[in-house]
């Protein structure tokens, strides 16, 4: 394996995590664009997510249908039933947990936050139990050699599928009026509301994309891994708030970036400096970063609103 | 937490504590309660007195399975012990504590137990990291402590008389793996990871002190963290350097995705872990094919072939199904522990402690049981393992030296 191989196997790991990071980070940027909250559930609706998929890919009413189907298809009926399901989490989060107290003062949103991280961690381990549960391998190892670099059928499928959300959630948010509504929101919320348009609602559908981005990012995360526990959602949703952050926090395409950024970051410093100060390198990159750049990498706004 | 503002005998205390309407005579009745708690709490009722052995081990998280055969082991030798009646008029009670394989929780759950003045002794932790803290703890409050599975030689150097512990040490699975490493597997270069505990990185130098000795070639040692997921990047890099083996110190949580992701990456290289690695979801969670061919060793040698077990074994079948890696240490910590508390015959830390002293030649699962002045067990027997067809197979008992 030559040092150039080496780097682009690296690179493709590096890529491979980061894909998921931006698919988590892209929920916190958009709740943190219409609402100025940092929404600390978020890496829980990201492991319920990969459990939500483990469930409807195991139920005895499914499983044996899968059976029949190509891989593809237990994964988008493990992938689409895992987004319903966090979907309807997100909607439910906001309406339970944020709307009652929108207008109280921002230290209460966030203490709110990490209470429902406690309750979803807890409410998963009594559900599932308090082990490591294995995920369901739907996809074969299939590896290729591309001019001695080993691309797996995995990553691929990792690359593809966040790919496809990212520019579907791109498409959304500059050309329907759906989207249209979710930015002017996120400008001016109460002028928003003067205007007649349907602030909730907006917030409401903010939340629920928020969070099925997320159950795709568990699920891809689930799948790559093997395993999964209820205490996985913390730190990779510390994790991908950082690349949030990193690519300019409020800002979509920021997310994106700052998670492959994020992602390509520790796969390099893991494989070339130390796989020990993996997560240290990481969050060192994010400080430079702050210093040089308040704003991150793409960040058109100032995030004192935090 | 109720906490009076007013004076104790005060009408506002009364007031307080009863909210109701307050008499001039509010104290006198409050005394009067105060009795009836105190006669409710000691005459009434068929409270028997009990002396406790606490247990403490991770219950919950990704090591829950194996502290769960510990639990088990555990809770198989105290009810055996109830069946042979009770010491004085006390009766056994095992108190399991969650540390969560955490050095803080544990630390917390060994103040509680020492607080608790019915415990007389104490069967704990699984992770040396754990157990190094915790065991200063017991110590100051003269405990009894015997760590079924923690396997760091420091931890028995600090010099705490009431530490003990039921199974063999890393300076001897360390050097009887490099050894298995170098002549059975005749590997010349070898990359050597850690999972940065007391553990594993204790156990990480010692295999590399001896992999040195012989002349092995360690081309690289690194950490990892626990709790981590992604290996790729760590086992892309080894597979540049291409090593003929791979040893890992740490527990099977991160064994088995360093085993599932060794295949993705196609690393060739043998692999080689230590005890923590040894428990049945190492396989599951891996998957078959991917552990096929995985190396072991343990601290102690094979349960199955103990002429001495086989009572335990089947005992254990019966109640709780097939039995864990640390199922049988920990059977053997309560047992001892109990022993102990019978020697003694009075409930008292200091007696228990005494007792435990005078331990010689005692029938253990794993032959006759007894200790150094460290407190390490004197049955050094190191197994071998490998995994075939998805199960674990013994190889052989293993010399370090």
């Amino acid at each position: 394996m030559t040092s150039l191989q080496l780097f682009f196997q690296q690179l493709a790991n590096g890529l491979t995590l980061g894909a998921i990071y931006a698919l988590i980070a892209l929920g916190y940027t958009m709740i943190y664009g219409v609402l100025q909250l940092i929404n600390f559930a978020h890496g829980e609706v990201f492991m319920v997510g990969a459990y939500a998929a483990l469930t409807v890919v195991l139920a005895p009413a499914i499983h044996p249908l899968l059976a029949g189907l190509p891989w593809w298809g237990a994964l988008l009926v493990g992938g689409i039933g895992a987004m319903g399901c966090c979907g309807w989490l997100g909607l439910a989060i906001e309406r339970v947990a944020y709307r009652p107290i929108r207008h109280a003062p921002r230290l209460n949103a966030l203490i709110t936050a990490i209470g429902l991280s406690f309750f979803l961690q807890n409410a998963v381990m009594l559900l599932y139990g308090a082990t490591d549960r294995q995920f369901p391998s739907l996809i074969p190892l299939v590896r290729w050699e591309l001019g001695g670099v080993t691309i797996t059928l995995m990553q691929v499928v990792v690359w593809t599928a966040s790919a496809l959300l990212m520019v579907a959630l791109q498409a959304l948010v500059r050309s329907t009026k759906l989207g249209m509504a979710m930015r002017a929101t996120a400008q001016d919320l109460s002028a928003c509301a003067l205007l007649g348009i349907p602030v909730d609602r907006i917030i409401a559908t903010t939340f629920a994309i928020g969070s099925a981005l997320a159950a795709m990012g568990g699920v891809l995360f689930g799948l790559t891994y093997g395993t999964i526990n209820f205490h996985d959602g913390y730190l990779t949703g510390l994790k991908a708030f950082t690349a949030a952050v990193l690519g300019g926090i409020g800002n979509i395409p920021g997310a994106m970036v700052g998670g492959l950024v994020l992602g390509l970051l520790e796969g390099l410093g893991a494989g070339y400096l130390s796989s020990q100060w993996k997560n240290v390198f990481a969050f060192v990159v994010l400080v430079l970063l702050l210093l040089c750049r308040p704003t991150g990498l793409l960040g058109e706004r100032v995030a004192e609103r935090a | 937490m109720f906490r009076p503002q007013s004076t104790v005998n005060s009408p506002q205390f009364w007031k307080e504590v009863c909210g109701g309407r307050s008499t001039v005579d509010g104290g006198r009745r409050f005394l009067l309660a105060l009795v009836a708690c105190a006669l409710w709490m000691t005459g009434c009722g068929p409270r028997e007195p009990v002396v406790k052995i606490g247990f403490v081990a991770p219950l919950t998280g990704d090591q829950a399975p194996q502290g769960q055969d510990m639990l088990h082991g555990a809770e198989l030798a105290v009810e055996q012990a109830r069946g042979q009646g009770p010491v004085l008029p006390h009766r056994f009670e095992l108190v399991a504590l969650d540390d969560q394989r955490s050095p803080t929780q544990a630390v917390a759950a060994a103040k509680k137990l020492v607080a608790d003045r019915d415990v007389v002794a104490v069967v704990g932790h699984l992770n040396s990291s754990c157990t190094m803290p915790a065991s200063a703890i017991y110590h100051q409050a003269r405990l009894l402590q015997i760590t079924p599975v923690s396997s760091n030689p420091q931890i028995s150097r600090q010099g705490f008389d009431t530490f003990y512990r039921t199974c063999a040490t890393d300076d001897l699975q360390g050097p009887a793996a490099a050894l298995f490493i170098a002549t059975t597997l005749n590997a010349r270069r070898v990359f050597v990871l850690d999972d940065m505990t007391t553990y594993g990185r204790g156990l990480a130098n010692e295999v590399i002190k001896k992999l040195a000795a012989l002349g092995v070639d360690v081309i690289g040692h690194e950490g990892i963290t626990q709790g981590d997921k992604d290996f790729m990047p760590v086992l892309t890099k080894i597979k540049a350097i291409n090593p003929d083996a791979l040893y890992f110190a740490g527990m099977f949580p991160e064994g088995a995705l360093l085993l599932k992701q060794r295949v993705q990456v196609g690393l060739a290289a043998r692999f080689v872990g230590g005890d923590g690695l040894f428990d049945a979801a190492l396989i599951e969670l891996a998957g078959p094919e991917a552990a096929e061919g995985a190396y072991l060793t343990t601290i102690g040698s094979d349960i199955r072939q103990m002429p001495t077990a086989q009572a335990f074994l089947t005992a254990y079948e019966a109640r709780f199904g097939p039995v864990g890696a640390y199922s049988a240490y920990a059977y053997e910590a309560t047992s001892l522990a109990i022993w102990a508390v019978r020697q003694a015959g009075v409930k008292d830390r200091a007696a228990v402690l005494a007792a435990m002293k005078t331990l010689k030649d005692y029938q253990g699962l794993f032959g006759l049981q007894g200790f150094d002045e460290r407190g390490d067990s004197l049955i050094r027997d190191i197994g071998i393992f490998t995994i075939r067809d998805g199960r674990f197979a013994f190889v052989k008992t293993a010399t370090w030296d």
